[in-house]
């Protein structure tokens, strides 16, 4: 068993009053306390158009477990984004179901049941870089 | 204007043998497309019986009037302690993930309709949930005549 801590803060001046949020998991296996052990790895990929593409395959992992996913678009601009769908085909761009867009040096980090793709689209022809990582709760050796 | 930064550290010694994992990023949340923070806030702490899916938060309409598609963020943040309990997610009806007891997620929400909604469901048990929305434009309910 490994353990994998994930740590996240949100500090706001929005409101008169000042937003903490300050939260900690320790990323385990579904409905057990045992801790994920299985990586993908750290990928970095860079996008020079605006075609879609899976960046997980969801049969490399196994389906309707508590995998964990991060993306972070590590590019410095505002204008410019990913969508980033859960999709079955690589289409994410104004196609269910679009989760949102990750603009230039934000990150997201979300539960994943396994069972379709997760895709992204740039929204320009500009490099564009994501990094990104799955934690994974049961991973599928590929067949030979 | 506004500034709201999100801060995550993930770290492990143990997961790839032979290298310590520390991946560390931050980002300061920016109205879509610009270089101007957010500036609207909604906040909760409920209880989330089984056996409904919920909308979690405001419907598109409710974000920005008649303009959508905005840069909104979502963090949520299971509160319950039992290993068996979880809170199904998803965008409208397909559910993406499951938020085990402790666990936390933090996500871009664009909100490009009203069928774009974030649905969750509890399951096993009834869980507390801890939330936050950062957006653009929220805007409330039409009171009833």
């Amino acid at each position: 068993m490994a353990t994998i801590n994930a740590t996240v803060s949100i500090n706001s001046d929005i409101s008169s009053y000042p937003v903490n949020i300050n939260s900690s998991m320790t990323m385990m296996k579904a409905g057990l306390c045992t801790g994920l052990d299985e990586t993908t790895g750290l990928r970095t990929k860079k996008f020079t158009s605006t075609t879609d593409a899976v960046i997980v395959e969801h049969d490399e992992l196994t389906d309707d477990k508590a995998h964990k996913v991060y993306i972070r678009n590590t590019s410095s601009s505002k204008e410019y984004f990913f969508y980033v769908a859960y999709n079955a085909s690589a289409a994410a761009a104004g196609t269910a179901e679009v989760i949102g867009k990750l603009y230039g040096g934000d990150w997201m980090l979300f539960p994943y049941d396994g069972n379709v793709n997760i895709t992204v689209a740039s929204s320009t022809t500009e490099t564009q870089t994501l990094e990104y990582m799955v934690f994974a709760d049961g991973v599928v050796a590929a067949k030979g | 204007m506004a500034t709201t930064t999100a801060t995550i550290s993930i770290s492990s010694g143990d997961l790839i043998p032979g290298s310590n994992l520390s991946v560390n990023a931050s980002s300061t949340l920016m109205k879509a497309g610009l270089t101007t923070g957010l500036t609207q806030l909604r906040t909760g702490y409920e209880s989330i019986a089984t056996g409904t899916e919920f909308r979690l938060g405001p419907l598109a309409t409710e974000t920005s009037g008649s303009v959508h598609d905005i840069a909104s963020w979502v963090y949520i943040c299971n509160k319950a302690t039992d290993d068996t309990y979880y809170i199904d997610w998803g965008i409208h009806e397909t559910m993406i993930g499951r938020l085990y007891a402790g666990d936390w997620m933090f996500i871009p929400w664009n909100a490009s309709d009203d069928d774009a909604e974030i649905e969750i469901e509890a399951q096993n048990g009834t869980q507390t949930i801890e939330y936050a929305f950062f957006a653009s434009d929220l805007v409330l309910p039409t009171a009833a005549s």
